[in-house]
């Protein structure tokens, strides 16, 4: 991976507030952090929302440019109505493959790939740190590529143009390390949302795939971001959807039938599509390195031939395609070709190093796969009322949910597209059967594949969405410690004590808070106070911590080394124990795994 | 000197120097941020706006050679156009062209599937139901396609929906006749012709011309006579009504309109064959007047006219019989021609009405008989057949 290291991005000058000495970055680094948070302690976080907007709109415009400029190129490249036949269909994706694989050799190095693993890598490696230089590079090389005709679509590289807008402004707003690297999923959700046309199917994609947590410090960020960046492609582009999305109605339910065996075919598929792009890409890129130049014009010109025999709509993002078939206008022998050349089509060019993204591709085909199926089955079966539009339509998320494993986003990229919400319980259902059975035929993701071969180690989302983290009710015992009074006198506390052999009591105050006392500061107590005295006499200022069942388990962890029990309550009523913690149960409750 | 800064923290008057310093500097760097933001609004602007203007002129452009491949017959040429003109400015127009291109082409289940989905967004859209009826009468699904020609009849349609609306009616009742549904055919044919705009003579024509087809020869005749009775009549109105009224037995009608087509200027646009049939027509007709005993003639030439006609009928009959074999079908005529007074006089018919009547029956039945069984006569006795198949039409007006 090319990307710079944390050393070096840190060699870049960062302005302190007084004059700088001989330092190391990072004294000068942590020296700037604390004089900020001494004068100005709250301006990162206002600069941090008037900067998502910023960000949105940005990333808005450049993912506009991004898509025209792959417009042009494709209208210069291959001519305005580029069909079977045409000789230049070969070579252009071919020569365009050339230029790119220069481009990014000598040029551009970090604009290899889709753009989804790199902008991980630049949130969990390089603290948020993108280049200009590969925003740049990521622009021009995949608008190269995508336009001249290779399989590769425009959203992951908009992704990461975003992240990359987002980590430049806030590097140049000196912003803090933590609030950097919070800002390139920040950038991805904008990016993204704006190649999307939808921002509520980019927000969890990030989300999903990108932070791989709810994080309510970065949420109204993400959605500034993304709503900002939408707002700036529909005045551009228009309002209308991506796609023009024939009636969807589902008027029988037990055509769900019929969508789940649209759901089991793409579950069965995106493990194929993930194979073949697993088994290729290691072994291309393990060819000399002179093979490197040579990789994306070959696959330029295998695409190509495609083409040239017959399949150009193969070619480039393919969204006219998609439209078409969510329309009606192929026959299901059509769309079988077009789901199975696509995928072979973008197999090539994915692996061998062009750059470009693998969303549009995935839209595709699962649009083409979903009218077959819809097709097929309307023909031996012409009751069923959904349109093969629909099943299309269905088919996209299908395959979004099966090969890139965001059954959320999944979900949510169908319902925002189609603008309906009738279709959604076919959606979840095929979707759903689409991502258990893709996923138990390949367990491991997509991202995650291409992340073991680029040598990187990034954690895996899929992962941490599954992981169930636990709370204080897993580690929760009940009260075996003697419960007093504030009240209650020190000398009959201490018999309790002693009588109980217990390492600490909980004592009740009035006011409904608690203390934990532990038998040694009890003994010292009785040697200073007199045995008349009431026990709150004993306590220091500080209370026991409010702590509840629900709460996450780690939040008891840092009491510890202050009491040795502490007393978790009921929401409702702070004056009833629920149980008690010890560390010994919180560390025994880890080692128990879950 | 130390002072309190909003947060309550005491600052030293470098902090307070350092803190306006970091303020005028995020200032100064969201301005900038702000202006890089508008020269990149600016930009990408410039860039729409040039890739809009050239999108649009590439639809049009593509449009346009779609629809010329498309009227030229060319329709492989005119589906790579049109599909290439939707990808620059998606348009229902453009959408129906494609699809009608794709039928033309005989890519009928493309056709059929893409009209298909057009009509699930616009079920009520004229044209979109008549190209999926003309697809559907292709294939061969007669009920799909009538249903769909219904379809097409009740919906909506663009610009002059009068004249399309009778049109598809026009095509359904064809399609009708063609699957000789023709009790369902008239019914269309009827109410076209009933909506049909009086001084639209051709539109009159054609509809009279397909109820011949439906084979409803008198609502064809009536449409042909209201037409021939305008002033300057086409011509193919008059060998319309002619050729139904001559096809009714109407021989007297016939003459009438088939005299006034061979003396209007207007028949020379006709070919020479329809001319020389209409020819024919007329002289059969002409002749039929000849040997019909029409009630208004004079007595005399009445009873002269059934004496022709008797003697006539009595030599087919003798002709006929003489072959062995039509001998014994031919016995209950003869015997009724047996029955009739030796001597048949001018004066006698005169005077007699009933024999009239007989000999005149006797001569019909002989001529539908002798047809049967010893084939289609020639010459007169061919007339006498035509008068006999319907005597009571040939002089009615």
């Amino acid at each position: 991976m090319p990307e710079p290291t944390a050393q070096s991005m840190m060699s870049a000058p960062t302005p302190g507030l007084a004059g700088a000495g001989p330092e190391s970055a990072p004294d000068r680094e942590a020296r700037f952090a604390i004089a900020l948070e001494r004068i100005a302690p709250t301006r990162d976080e206002r600069l941090f929302l008037v900067l998502s907007i910023f960000i949105g709109i940005m990333s808005g415009l450049l993912v506009v440019a991004f898509r025209i400029a792959i417009e042009w190129v494709r209208l210069l490249a291959l001519g305005s109505a580029p069909h079977a036949g045409q000789l230049r269909l070969i070579f252009v994706p071919a020569i365009a493959g050339l230029v790119v694989a220069a481009l990014v050799i000598w040029f551009f190095p970090a604009a290899r790939g889709s753009g989804v693993n790199q902008t991980k890598a630049a949130l969990y490696v390089y603290d948020g740190y993108i280049s200009i230089r590969t925003v740049i590079g990521k622009f021009i090389t995949a608008a190269l590529a995508i336009g001249a005709g290779h399989s590769l679509g425009p959203e992951d590289p908009s992704l990461q143009i975003g992240a990359g807008v987002a980590s430049i402004t806030a590097r140049k707003l000196n912003m803090s390390r933590r609030r950097l690297r919070m800002f390139a999923p920040i950038g991805a959700a904008a990016g993204l949302a704006a190649a999307f046309n939808a921002p509520i199917s980019a927000i969890l994609f990030v989300i999903e795939e990108v932070i791989g947590s709810w994080s309510a410090a970065v949420l109204g960020s993400l959605v500034l971001a993304a709503i900002s960046s939408v707002v700036v492609v529909r005045s551009f582009l228009g309002t209308e959807p991506m796609f023009r999305i024939p009636v969807v109605e589902v008027k029988d339910t037990r055509e769900l039938m019929a969508y789940a065996v649209l759901g089991v075919i793409g579950g069965l598929l995106a493990p194929l599509f993930s194979a073949s792009l697993g088994f290729l890409r290691p072994r291309l890129r393990a060819l000399p390195r002179w093979s490197l130049y040579a990789q994306p014009a070959v696959a330029g010109l295998m695409v190509g031939a495609i083409g040239y025999f017959g399949f150009p709509q193969v070619m480039g993002v393919g969204y006219d395609v998609i439209d078409q078939a969510l329309h009606g206008q192929f026959i299901w022998e059509i769309l079988v070709a077009l789901t199975l050349l696509k995928l072979l089509a973008t197999t090539i060019s994915f692996s061998s190093g062009t750059p470009g993204g693998m969303f549009a591709p995935t839209l595709f085909i699962g649009a083409m796969l979903g009218g077959a199926v819809g097709a097929f089955e309307k023909h031996f079966f012409p009751g069923l009322t959904g349109t093969v539009g629909t099943y299309a339509l269905v088919g996209m998320g299908v395959l979004f949910a099966g090969f890139l494993r965001a059954p959320l986003t999944s979900v949510f990229m169908v319902l925002e597209i189609s603008g309906s919400y009738d279709i959604i319980l076919p959606v979840i259902l095929a979707n759903t059967l689409a991502f258990l059975i893709s996923r138990s035929l390949q367990p491991v993701g997509i991202f995650e594949i291409f992340t073991h071969q680029d040598g990187l180690d990034l954690p895996s989302m899929e992962e941490q969405r599954e992981e169930s983290s636990l709370h204080i009710e897993d580690a929760i015992q009940p009260v075996d410690v003697p419960v007093v009074r504030g009240g209650d006198l020190l000398q009959s506390v201490a018999d309790v004590m002693a009588q109980t052999k217990a390492h600490a009591c909980l004592v009740r105050l009035p006011d409904g808070s608690w203390y934990a006392l532990s038998a040694e500061d009890l003994t010292a107590a009785t040697a200073t106070l007199t045995p008349d005295a009431p026990v709150q006499r004993a306590l220091k200022s500080d209370r026991a911590p409010q702590l509840f069942p629900d709460m996450p388990l780690d939040t008891a962890l840092h009491h510890f080394p202050r009491w040795p029990v502490l007393p978790i309550q009921n929401r409702a009523s702070r004056a009833v124990l629920e149980g008690v913690l010890t560390l010994n149960d919180v560390l025994a409750r880890y080692r128990g795994g879950h | 000197m130390a002072k309190s800064s909003q947060t309550g923290v005491i600052l030293t008057s470098e902090e307070r120097l350092a803190r306006r310093r970091l303020i005028l500097r995020d200032t100064v760097s969201l301005l900038t941020l702000f202006l890089i933001t508008a020269a990149l609004f600016v930009l990408t602007w410039l860039l729409h706006r040039s890739f809009t203007d050239h999108e649009a002129l590439l639809g049009q452009r593509w449009k346009a050679r779609g629809e010329a491949a498309l009227r030229a017959g060319k329709p492989q040429a005119a589906i790579e156009s049109l599909r290439s003109a939707l990808a620059y400015g998606p348009s229902r127009d453009t959408e129906i062209d494609l699809a009608t291109a794709l039928a033309e082409a005989g890519r009928t289940q493309e056709a059929f599937a893409y009209f298909n989905t057009l009509r699930e967004s616009a079920p009520g859209d004229g044209m979109i139901n008549l190209q999926l009826a003309r697809l559907a009468a292709r294939q061969g699904n007669q009920q799909l396609a009538i249903l769909r020609y219904q379809s097409a009849l009740d919906g909506t349609w663009q610009g002059n929906g009068y004249e399309q609306h009778r049109q598809v009616r026009l095509e359904m009742a064809s399609y009708l006749i063609s699957q000789r549904q023709y009790d369902k055919a008239r019914a269309q044919l009827l109410i076209a012709a009933s909506n049909a705009p009086a001084n639209d003579l051709a539109a009159q024509v054609r509809i009279a011309g397909m109820l011949e087809q439906a084979q409803d020869l008198s609502g064809a005749l009536s449409i042909y006579q209201s037409v021939a009775g305008r002033r300057s009549p086409p011509v193919a109105a008059l060998e319309g009504a002619g050729q139904a009224a001559f096809s009714l037995g109407m021989y007297r009608i016939a003459a009438e309109y088939l005299n006034r087509e061979l003396a209007s200027p207007e028949v020379a646009s006709l070919s020479a064959g329809a001319q020389a049939a209409d020819r024919n027509m007329l002289a059969t007709t002409n002749r039929v007047l000849l040997l019909y005993p029409a009630a208004d003639l004079p007595a005399r030439a009445r009873a002269r006219r059934i004496l022709a006609d008797k003697n006539l009928a009595l030599a087919r009959l003798t002709g006929c019989a003489a072959s062995p074999s039509a001998s014994p079908k031919l016995a209950p005529l003869v015997s009724r021609w047996s029955q009739l007074p030796t001597h048949i006089t001018l004066d006698r018919l005169e005077q007699q009405p009933d024999l009239n009547q007989t000999i005149l029956q006797l001569v019909y039945d002989t001529e539908k008989i002798t047809a049967q069984v010893c084939g289609a006569p020639i010459g007169d006795d061919a007339i006498l057949l035509r008068i006999a198949t319907n005597p009571g039409a040939v002089e009615q007006e």
